[in-house]
C-alpha cells in the first residue's frame, strides 16, 4: 500500500525548511512552525513532535544556536539563530534539493 | 570535533538545557492555544525524543542498570561476597602470574635507555653458548660500529673477604658497566674507564647495598678503606644504591673491574685466551641501528676472527642478539614455560567462572518472578540481557579489585621470598592493570553470558547449560590435579629414588687450576699431591678426577640424531676411579686405563638406544663428534641433567691436556666438612694462591630437590584450590537440583521408592557431564603435559600412578560433593513436603 507522507511534508525536508526560514533572522520554535505553515500557503504543517527533536539534532550538528530573547507576548523564550555552518549546510541542501527536483522534473516531462 | 564538544557540554548542562527545552515547548503550547489549537502532543515523550538527539541515552541506561544491579547485589550480600571471592581467587592467580612475567620480560630496567641494550650470544646451527672469550669480546668492542658500547661481565665463584668464614658472591665487569647503566652510586664513585680500565690502576671494588648493610654495618666511611678479597688488597670505591638494577638480573655483592682479573687470580690467562669462553657480553646499539643490522655487522666480524684464530670460532658461528633491557633475557623455551603456566592459570579462572556461572543459573530460577514482572511491564529481552550482563561485569569488577589486592599481597611475599632485585615493586603497573581488566572482562563473559542469555529468554529451567558448565569445571580441575599429581610424583621420585649415583658424603673440590695459568705438568703434580694426601685421610674411600663437576655450573651437551631420534649426549672426561667414587655401577666391559685414548664408556640407555639388546662392547659410536670404541657400559646417572630423563652420558678418559681443568671428587665415610677443612689446608700448603671451591654433593642435590619440591607444592596448592572450587560448585548444583525436585521426590517416596533408587535418579543427570569432563580433562592433560617432560625428573608424563592418584582424588571429591546434598534431601518429611507445595 502507498504511504502518504503526513500533511505532504516530504521526509528529510524539515531541516532544510527550518534553515531557510532562519536565514532571514532568528526565530523561536513556535514562530518557525508558523512561518513554514504560512509561507507554504498553509499546505505544510510542522508537528511539534518532529520540530523539537529536529531542532535538537541541528543544535548537535552546530547548524543553529539558541539564545534567550523576549517573545511578542513578553515571555522569555529561546530564539534559534543560524550559524555560519548552518548557512553552508543550507546552501548544500538547497543545491542537492534543486538537483533532485530537476532530475524528477526531467523524468516527469519526458517519460 | 566541534560536535563531540557540543555533545559533552550538553552532558554537563543537561538539567538546564532540558528545562529550557521544556519552557520552549510550554511557550509553543500557549501560542498554539491562542491560535485555537489544543492538540499539542505528549511533551514528555517529545522531550525524550529530543534528548536522544544528543546521543547520551546509553549512559542513562547504563547508570540505571548499574543502580539496579548494585541494589540487587547489596540485597543478597552472601551471594555477592561468595561470588566475588571465588572470582578474586581465579583472577588473582592470573594477575600474579602475569605480573611475574611482566617483571621478567616486559618491564624495562630502570636504567638509561634500556631499549638499546642487547645481550649478545654465540650461536651456531648445532651449538650455542651464552659466554664468549675475552679477546673476541674485545675484538667486537673495538671493531663494531653498530655498537656504541660493549659491556663484559665475568662471573666468578664466591670468594673470601678478609678472614670471613662464608664466601661472598663476586663478578668482574668492564669499567663502562655502571656508566652505561647511568645509575649514580649511593656513596663514593662507580668504575670509570679512565680510572679502572688498566691492569696497572689501583685495584678497586664496589660493594652491593646488601653487603654494605650486613657486613660493614652501613658505614659510609667504608669508602676508601682497603679490604682483602681472596687475600688481595682492594680499595672500596663505591656502594650501589638499594634499588640498583643490574643487567641480566645478576646481583653479586662485590663488583670488580675486569682489568684486575689477572691480579686477583694469579697467572690467569682468561683475558688473553681466545678459547676460554667466560665473558657474558652486553652491548648498547648505536643510535638508529637496528639489532638485525648489528647482527649483520657482527657476523662479518666473526668471519674476521675465524681468519685470525681458527679454533676460536665454530663452523657457521654467528652472534645472536636479544633485547637486554629486561630482568630476564627471554629464550624461546622460556616462552613455552610461560605459555604452559598461562594455560594452567587460565584453567583456574575457568573453574572459578564455571562455578559462578552455575550459581548464577541457579539464581536465575529464583529470579524468574522478577524477570516475569519486568517483561510484563515492557522490558524487552535485549534490555534484560543487558541488565544481567551489567550485573556480571559488576561482580567481575568486584572480584578483580579484590583479586588485584590479593595478587599484590602474593607478590610482596614472593618477591621477598625469592630475594628479587629491590627495584622490583609488587605494585601493579599499567600493563598489569590492563591485563586485570582483560581478565575481568573475559571472566564476565565466561560466567555471565550463558546464564544471562538463558534468563533473558526465560529458559531458566533448562539444564543443558548447567551440565556443560559442570563438565567444563570437572575437565579443568582434572587437568590441574593431574599436572600437580605429576609434579608431586616428580618430587617424590627425586627424593626417594636412587638417582644412579652416590651423593652422600661426597664432595667436589674445584681448584680452578686453568684460571691460574697452570701448565699440564704443574696441574698434574698439584692434583697428584692432593689425591695422595686426601687418600691418607681416615675414612676416605675413593678419590678421582672429573672435568665437569657433578651438578656444577658448567654443562657440556651434544645434540645429535641416532636412528632418527633427536638425542642429547652429556659427555664428561674422567679418571678411571670416577665410577667407583660416584658409585655408578659398571654393567658391562671395564673402566678406563689411565689416559686411554679412542675409547668411550656409555650409559645403559645410550647402549640400549643404539644397539638394542646387543652387546655394544667393541662397537663404534655412530653420529657423535668424538668417535671411539665402546669399552664399557655403566648405569644411567644424569649427574649434570638431573631433571632430564632423556639425557644420555658418554665418558672419555681424561688426557693430560685436560689436567688444568680437572675437579677432584672425594667420597668418605666421615663428615664432608672434615674433608673440606683438610683439603683447604692441603691446597694452601701446595699453592697458597689457589682458592678451591668446594661443594658437598648432598647440598647441591638437596638444593635441586628443594626447588622441585617448592614448585610442586605451589602447583599442588593451586590444584587443591581448583578442586575445592569445583567441589563447592558441585555441592551447589546438586543441592539446587534436589530442591527443585522436592515434590517429585516426596511423591516417589510416598509411593514406596527406596532412597537408594531415588538418590540414583537424582544424580543420574550429572553422570554424563562428569564422565565427559573427566575424559576431556585427562586427554587434555596427557596432551599438555608433554611440554612438562623436562621438569619431571624422569617421571613419564603419562605416569599411570600420577594420573590414577589425581583421578581418584577428583572422583572422591565429586562423589562426596554429590552425595552429601542428595542424602540430606532424601531425609525429607514426606507428608510435609506434599502439603507444602
Amino acid at each position: 500500500m502507498f504511504n502518504r507522507p503526513k500533511e505532504g511534508m516530504p521526509p528529510g525536508a524539515l531541516p532544510m525548511l527550518i534553515l531557510r526560514v532562519l536565514q532571514s533572522g532568528s526565530l523561536h520554535g513556535y514562530a518557525i512552525a508558523q512561518r513554514i505553515h504560512v509561507l507554504s500557503s498553509e499546505v505544510l504543517a510542522v508537528e511539534e513532535g518532529l520540530l523539537y527533536p529536529t531542532l535538537q539534532k541541528m543544535l548537535v550538528k552546530g547548524w543553529v544556536t539558541a539564545d534567550w530573547g523576549i517573545s511578542e507576548t513578553n515571555r522569555k523564550v529561546r530564539f534559534y539563530r543560524l550559524t555560519p555552518q548552518g548557512r553552508a549546510q543550507l546552501k548544500a541542501e538547497l543545491a542537492g534539493y534543486n538537483r533532485i527536483t530537476q532530475a524528477i522534473q526531467d523524468i516527469l516531462r519526458t517519460a | 570535533m566541534g560536535e563531540l564538544w557540543r555533545r559533552i557540554s550538553y552532558l554537563f548542562n543537561r538539567r538546564r538545557l532540558d528545562a529550557e527545552l521544556e519552557s520552549d515547548m510550554e511557550f509553543h503550547r500557549e501560542m498554539a492555544a491562542r491560535a485555537g489549537r489544543n492538540n499539542f502532543g505528549n511533551s514528555l515523550r517529545m522531550r525524550e525524543q529530543s534528548r536522544e538527539a544528543w546521543g547520551w541515552t546509553w549512559l542513562d541506561r547504563l547508570l540505571q542498570d548499574l543502580q539496579y544491579g548494585a541494589r540487587i547485589l547489596v540485597r543478597s550480600p552472601g551471594f555477592t561476597i561468595m561470588v566475588a571471592l571465588v572470582l578474586a581467587i581465579g583472577i588473582s592467580v592470573n594477575v600474579s602470574a602475569f605480573s611475574l612475567f611482566n617483571m621478567m620480560a616486559l618491564k624495562t630496567l630502570p636504567i638509561r635507555d634500556p631499549g638499546s641494550i642487547v645481550r649478545l650470544e654465540r650461536r651456531a646451527p648445532n651449538a650455542s653458548t651464552s659466554e664468549m672469550a675475552y679477546p673476541s669480546f674485545a675484538f667486537y668492542r673495538d671493531h663494531a660500529h653498530a655498537l656504541s658500547a660493549a659491556i663484559a661481565v665475568l662471573g666468578i665463584p664466591p670468594i673470601q673477604i678478609d678472614d670471613d668464614l662464608q664466601n661472598t658472591s663476586a663478578s668482574f665487569v668492564s669499567p663502562n658497566y655502571f656508566s652505561e647503566l647511568g645509575t649514580p652510586p649511593l656513596y663514593g664513585r662507580f668504575f670509570e674507564p679512565a680510572l679502572d680500565g688498566s691492569p696497572a690502576s689501583q685495584p678497586a671494588v664496589i660493594l652491593s647495598y646488601g653487603l654494605w648493610q650486613r657486613r660493614f654495618s652501613a658505614d659510609p666511611s667504608v669508602v676508601g678503606r682497603v679490604i682483602r678479597i681472596g687475600r688481595k688488597p682492594f680499595t672500596v670505591v663505591g656502594i650501589t644504591p638499594y634499588t640498583f638494577a643490574s643487567l641480566g638480573g645478576q646481583h653479586p655483592d662485590l663488583w670488580l673491574p675486569i682489568a684486575q682479573q689477572p691480579y686477583l687470580i694469579d697467572n690467569s690467562k682468561v683475558l688473553a685466551d681466545w678459547n676460554s669462553s667466560s665473558i657474558r657480553m652486553w652491548a648498547r646499539l648505536a643510535p638508529g641501528v637496528s639489532a638485525k643490522a648489528a647482527e649483520q655487522e657482527l657476523r662479518a666480524l666473526t668471519d674476521e676472527i675465524r681468519k685470525q684464530h681458527h679454533d676460536a670460532v665454530w663452523d657457521d658461528e654467528f652472534i645472536h642478539s636479544s633485547p637486554g633491557g629486561h630482568l630476564q633475557v627471554m629464550q624461546p623455551e622460556m616462552y613455552q614455560v610461560a605459555l604452559m603456566v598461562g594455560i594452567l592459570t587460565l584453567l583456574i579462572l575457568a573453574v572459578a567462572c564455571t562455578n559462578v556461572g552455575g550459581l548464577l543459573l541457579a539464581r536465575g530460577i529464583t529470579r524468574e518472578h522478577e524477570m516475569g514482572i519486568r517483561i510484563a511491564i515492557g522490558a524487552n529481552r535485549k534490555r534484560i540481557f543487558r541488565q544481567l550482563c551489567t550485573e556480571s561485569i559488576m561482580l567481575a569488577s568486584l572480584g578483580a579489585v579484590i583479586g588485584i589486592f590479593l595478587s599484590y599481597a602474593i607478590l610482596r611475599v614472593a618477591l621477598t621470598q625469592l630475594d628479587a632485585p629491590k627495584w622490583l615493586s609488587p605494585v601493579p603497573d599499567w600493563r598489569v592493570l590492563l591485563f586485570s581488566m582483560g581478565v575481568m572482562l573475559l571472566a564476565a563473559i565466561f560466567f555471565g553470558f550463558a546464564p544471562a542469555l538463558q534468563i533473558a529468554r526465560q529458559r531458566q529451567r533448562k539444564t543443558i547449560a548447567r551440565q556443560i558448565l559442570l563438565a567444563a569445571q570437572v575437565a579443568a580441575s582434572c587437568v590441574l590435579l593431574i599436572v600437580s599429581g605429576l609434579l608431586a610424583r616428580a618430587a617424590q621420585h627425586m627424593l626417594f629414588t636412587d638417582p644412579g649415583f652416590g651423593y652422600e658424603n661426597t664432595i667436589s673440590i674445584n681448584p680452578y687450576l686453568d684460571q691460574h695459568g697452570y701448565s699440564e705438568t704443574a696441574a698434574k703434580s698439584y692434583l697428584d699431591q692432593m689425591q695422595s694426601r686426601l687418600a691418607a685421610l681416615p675414612g676416605v674411600h675413593s678419590i678421582s678426577l672429573v672435568r665437569l663437576p657433578p651438578m656444577g655450573h658448567i654443562v657440556s651437551r651434544e645434540d645429535t640424531e641416532i636412528n632418527g631420534r633427536k638425542i642429547k649426549i652429556y659427555p664428561n672426561w674422567v679418571t678411571p676411579g670416577y665410577f667407583q667414587t660416584m658409585q655408578i655401577p659398571v654393567l658391562l666391559g671395564r673402566t678406563f686405563q689411565s689416559g686411554e685414548k679412542h675409547s668411550v664408556i656409555i650409559s645403559r640407555s645410550y647402549a640400549h638406544l643404539v644397539w638394542g639388546g646387543k652387546n655394544p662392547i667393541g662397537q663404534r659410536v655412530p653420529n657423535s663428534d668424538s668417535k671411539g670404541i665402546v669399552i664399557g657400559v655403566v648405569g644411567d646417572a644424569h649427574i649434570n641433567a638431573l631433571n632430564d630423563d632423556d639425557a644420555l652420558e658418554a665418558y672419555y678418559a681424561a688426557q693430560s691436556d685436560n689436567m688444568p681443568g680437572m675437579v677432584i671428587v672425594v667420597r668418605s665415610s666421615g663428615l664432608p666438612s672434615a674433608v673440606e677443612t683438610a683439603a683447604r689446608s692441603f691446597s694452601e700448603s701446595i699453592d697458597p694462591k689457589l682458592l678451591p671451591e668446594m661443594h658437598p654433593l648432598k647440598d647441591l642435590y638437596q638444593d635441586i630437590t628443594l626447588q622441585i619440591e617448592q614448585i610442586s607444592a605451589v602447583v599442588s596448592l593451586i590444584g587443591i584450590v581448583a578442586v575445592l572450587l569445583a567441589g563447592i560448585g558441585i555441592v551447589g548444583l546438586v543441592a539446587f537440583s534436589v530442591s527443585q525436585r522436592t515434590k517429585e521426590m516426596a511423591i516417589r517416596l510416598a509411593l514406596g521408592a527406596t532412597k537408594r533408587r531415588l538418590c540414583a535418579a537424582l544424580l543420574r543427570q550429572f553422570t554424563w557431564p562428569i564422565l565427559s569432563g573427566l575424559l576431556a580433562g585427562t586427554a587434555l592433560a596427557a596432551f599438555a603435559s608433554r611440554f612438562l617432560r623436562v621438569a619431571l625428573f624422569g617421571v613419564s608424563n603419562l605416569d599411570p600412578l600420577g594420573y590414577a592418584a589425581a583421578l581418584t582424588v577428583l572422583i572422591a571429591i565429586i562423589a562426596v560433593a554429590g552425595l552429601l546434598p542428595a542424602r540430606r534431601a532424601l531425609r525429607l518429611d514426606v507428608a510435609r513436603a506434599l502439603h507444602y507445595q
